[in-house]
């Protein structure tokens, strides 16, 4: 059982930063998300764990014991690629008995941990196909089968999901979720997809041009956003100047859309505002809509959705908001 | 500090020293010492420029360059001329037998030039066949021999290297570029003029320049043709065979100044060439046009015409071989003659050449497909500084090379002149860049994630080569080392410099009895090549069809 220290990491490519002096510490059977758009350093953090991205500076621990020098062979790491990465010139069984035989496990304790890992995800019987006779969901599978039974320290997630059709991601990552769980392996997932790293994570770390924006639970950082970054990336949020909302200060505030009401639907003591609204997209189970304040700021407002309700862009509305939920940036 | 050399590199790294390593030895020593050889004096002393002043002062020798070049130029011209139209037909029209059309469209390329241009003589020159046969109906036609000859050969011989490109090119035009055209007012003539053709363009240059590079170094082709006329690669053979001085200065002139020409042109290439790249990637092949019954006759006529015009001279040598010669006269009667005093006298050429296929073949990939390796997968200075010294062997004529071996390795440490070593060694250098080219294309098809699935997976790197890398590659591996394995088999422009005693090779045995004028062990040893090249290209054919079959 492992945690990871991670203690200033850096890694430049030309004149660019990619990973700039991270530190960082996952708990032992934590999955740990690192999170942000393409570019912000997270997959070049996630191969330095790996062990194909040297590092500049800095150093990554698995427990007590040093790593970031050990050749990537040698780290004991179970791998999923965003490609899946399964050989082709091997049958399914053969994927998964690789690592095996390369640990040198005895022929008949290969056979029977790939069966269980097989088992495992689903794929029980599966064993004697070839790659180019599954479907992505399933190679998938094979590539988790693959990185499981070889029993890592630690379990890499490079954006596992992202080849794979809408539906399939959700279940997938219930899946992956729930198989970390019960083994209880140390996991680092890379995603760009925020309600993916939400759903899947005991803590994310938000990353942008090669540092740690924010690192936390992924409901704290919702809420609590701590840059006007966070707050962006983190799902859909108004930030606007204090003063429209007709607060006390200067400086940006967020306010996320589904903390605003309809005066009719909140509760007494919230704060009203006055407008019109602009735009309107019925979404199914939500309402999203956009309301021009007196000021010409247009608030992003989110609400269930409720059939006897009629909104028309330019119809005047009054709004309320949550001063509970009003998140002061920096 | 770190560690001096990230782990993930080490192996690279290694592979590329060995690279160097072999290379340096095997390929720029050689070309410094020709170079070197070049500006010093007959004793090998002083420093001199006296030697090029020498040569390129004789109206010979400038002679030599002029018809060089003009004769590539024209090549060069005629086999564009001929292909665009048939790659065109074969991408875009209705023409019937396209499969058969294209490997017999291939074949030119693995076959060797010079017996090519042997059934040429045979079947035009003075005393051919044809020629005598039109005499006696009284017509008469200019020679074949000199320049007209020469680049009837090359055309013949070397139009697939502008065919085959082309072809692909014209397949993978996006037909919605073709459609935008013509939904903006453009007619179908006009749109492949001003839309597909040059999409095609950088297609036909590329195996134009192909062509070009290839009539610079032939050897033999001029050799059999050439006559009195004097071509680059054959008067710096004559140079150095004649030569009596200890320093091949004036053979160490004409190599330098083909190396020139030919990097000359290929910077040219990578100049101009490099940054031109239209291909629009098709997601399928743009559809065969529908076109009257006139023009696809025409078409088909043309396509089968051109392919089989190119194989019948090779036929015709087959053919030649089971009749009887006296000397170098013809006599129509149905022999093994020419066969039994050509393996009465020895079967070791036969032997050799087999040999000398299959160890060079085996360098050649043993050398080849690491450094393809290092080359896709590094990016670094060191990295290209590599590919371009082991692309390198392209630009040098086997002649120049092959002096270059002899002054290198004629004495000191290394002794290999008069041995079997020095051929297999000349060889896989030539082939070198073949074997990178073909094997970095390969390894661009292979995602780089799955070594490294192996590698996490605890594999080393070596491991991760010997157990992925090598099975996923074996089909392009083994295809490149067939057609590697028949271009040795042909070679003659580095085996005539340095053939010894028992060590000659079915070409040097060819090349002698055209010298000697013995005709009849010339047609048997040219048939027994043609056989010897294509049986294994049949093999791999028939294995991959099945091979394609089972998957």
């Amino acid at each position: 059982m492992t945690g990871i220290v991670i203690a200033g990491a850096a890694r430049s490519f030309g004149t660019v930063r990619a990973v700039d002096g991270v530190n960082l510490t996952v708990g032992d059977g934590e999955f740990f998300t690192l999170l942000g758009p393409s570019g912000c350093g997270k997959t070049t953090l996630l191969r330095m764990i790996a062990g194909f991205c040297e590092l500049d500076a800095g150093e990554i621990r698995f427990g007590a014991k040093r790593i970031d020098q050990l050749p990537a062979h040698t780290r004991d790491i179970g791998m999923v690629f965003q490609n899946y990465a399964v050989f082709p010139n091997l049958t399914v069984a053969g994927n998964v008995a690789y690592g095996l035989k390369a640990r040198r496990v005895a022929a008949a304790d290969v056979a029977r941990r790939v069966d269980e890992a097989l088992a495992l995800v689903q794929l029980a019987g599966y064993g004697e196909r070839w790659p180019h006779q599954l479907s992505g969901g399933q190679l998938q599978r094979v590539a988790i089968a693959r990185a499981l039974v070889i029993r890592p320290q630690v379990l890499l997630f490079d954006e596992p999901l992202s080849n794979l059709d809408a539906r399939l991601r959700v279940s997938m990552r219930g899946e992956i979720r729930e198989l970390q769980k019960s083994l209880g392996i140390t996991a680092i997932y890379v995603t760009h997809d925020q309600e993916e790293a939400m759903s899947v994570s005991d803590r994310i770390a938000l990353m942008q041009s090669g540092r740690l924006e924010q690192v936390g639970a992924p409901a704290e950082i919702y809420r609590n956003p701590t840059s006007r970054f966070s707050a962006e990336f983190m799902g859909t949020t108004n930030l606007i100047e204090a003063q429209a909302l007709g607060r006390e200060g200067a400086g940006m505030v967020s306010l996320r859309p589904e903390a605003l009401r309809l005066d009719a639907d909140a509760p007494a003591g919230w704060p009203r505002l006055g407008g019109s609204v602009a735009h309107v997209e019925v979404l199914g189970p939500i309402t999203r809509f956009d309301v021009r304040l007196g000021d010409g700021s247009l608030l992003k407002v989110a609400t269930l959705d409720e059939p006897h309700r009629a909104l028309a862009p330019g119809a005047p509305v009054t709004l309320a908001y949550d001063p509970a939920r009003i998140t002061v940036l920096p | 500090m770190r560690l001096a050399i990230p782990h993930q590199q080490r192996l690279p790294l290694a592979i590329a020293a060995l690279g160097f390593l072999f290379l340096g030895l095997f390929l720029l020593y050689p070309l410094f010492n020709v170079f070197s050889a070049s500006v010093l004096d007959g004793e090998g002393e002083k420093f001199t420029f006296a030697n090029y002043v020498k040569i390129l002062g004789r109206p010979f020798y400038r002679g030599a360059v002029v018809n060089t070049l003009a004769i590539g130029v024209a090549a060069t011209f005629t086999t564009i001329l001929i292909s665009v139209p048939f790659a065109f037909a074969l991408a875009r029209l209705p023409v019937p037998g396209k499969a058969a059309i294209i490997a017999l469209a291939a074949m030119p390329l693995v076959l060797p030039s010079f017996v090519s241009a042997y059934a040429i003589v045979l079947l035009l020159g003075r005393a051919g066949i044809v020629t005598q046969w039109l005499q006696s109906w009284g017509i008469g036609f200019g020679s074949i021999y000199g320049a007209g000859g020469i680049i009837l050969v090359y055309t013949l011989t070397l139009y697939p290297y502008v065919l085959l490109p082309t072809m692909a090119a014209f397949k993978a035009v996006d037909v919605s570029v073709e459609e935008a055209a013509q939904s903006l007012g453009s007619s179908p003539r006009r749109t492949l003029w001003t839309v597909t053709l040059p999409i095609v363009i950088p297609a036909i240059l590329a195996g134009g320049l192909l062509v070009f590079i290839e009539t610079l170094e032939n050897f033999g082709v001029p050799f059999v043709l050439a006559e009195d006329m004097p071509i680059f690669a054959v008067e710096a053979f004559k140079l150095f065979v004649g030569e009596t001085a200890p320093n091949p200065s004036s053979a160490g002139v004409l190599g330098v100044l083909l190396i020139a020409m030919t990097s000359l042109v290929l910077l040219i290439q990578r100049r101009f060439l490099s940054s031109r790249r239209f291909a629009t990637g098709a997601r399928s092949a743009p559809p065969i046009l529908r076109v009257g019954l006139g023009l696809r006759l025409l078409a088909t006529t043309y396509c089968w015409a051109v392919v089989l015009l190119a194989l019948v001279p090779f036929f015709a040598i087959v053919v030649l071989s089971f009749m009887e010669f006296r000397g170098p006269v013809l006599h129509p009667n149905f022999s093994l003659a020419n066969f039994t005093a050509l393996f009465e006298r020895s079967t070791r050429p036969l032997l050799n050449t087999l040999m000398f296929a299959t160890l060079a073949a085996l360098g050649v990939t043993l050398v080849g497909v690491p450094i393809a390796y290092v080359v896709t997968r590094m990016r670094s200075a060191m990295a290209s500084l590599l590919d371009v010294i082991a692309t390198l062997p392209f630009a040098v004529a086997g002649t120049v090379l092959a002096i270059g071996f002899v002054v290198s390795f004629n004495s000191g440490w290394l002794i290999l002149t008069g041995g079997p070593f020095i051929m297999v060694l000349v060889y896989t250098v030539r082939k070198v860049p073949f074997a990178v080219r073909s094997s970095s294309a390969i390894l661009h098809q292979i995602d780089p994630s799955l070594e490294e699935a192996s590698i996490s997976l605890g594999r080393s790197p070596l491991q991760t080569f010997g157990r992925i890398l090598v099975p996923l590659m074996l089909g392009g591996i083994l295809s490149g080392f067939v057609l590697t394995w028949v271009t040795i088999a042909s070679e003659l422009s580095a085996t005539v410099v340095l053939y010894s005693g028992q060590w000659r090779t079915l070409t040097v045995v060819m090349f002698q009895a055209l010298e000697g004028g013995g005709g009849g062990i010339a047609t048997a040893a040219a048939s027994t090549l043609i056989i010897v090249t294509l049986l294994p290209i049949a093999m791999l054919y028939r294995l991959v069809r099945r091979y394609e079959l089972s998957t």
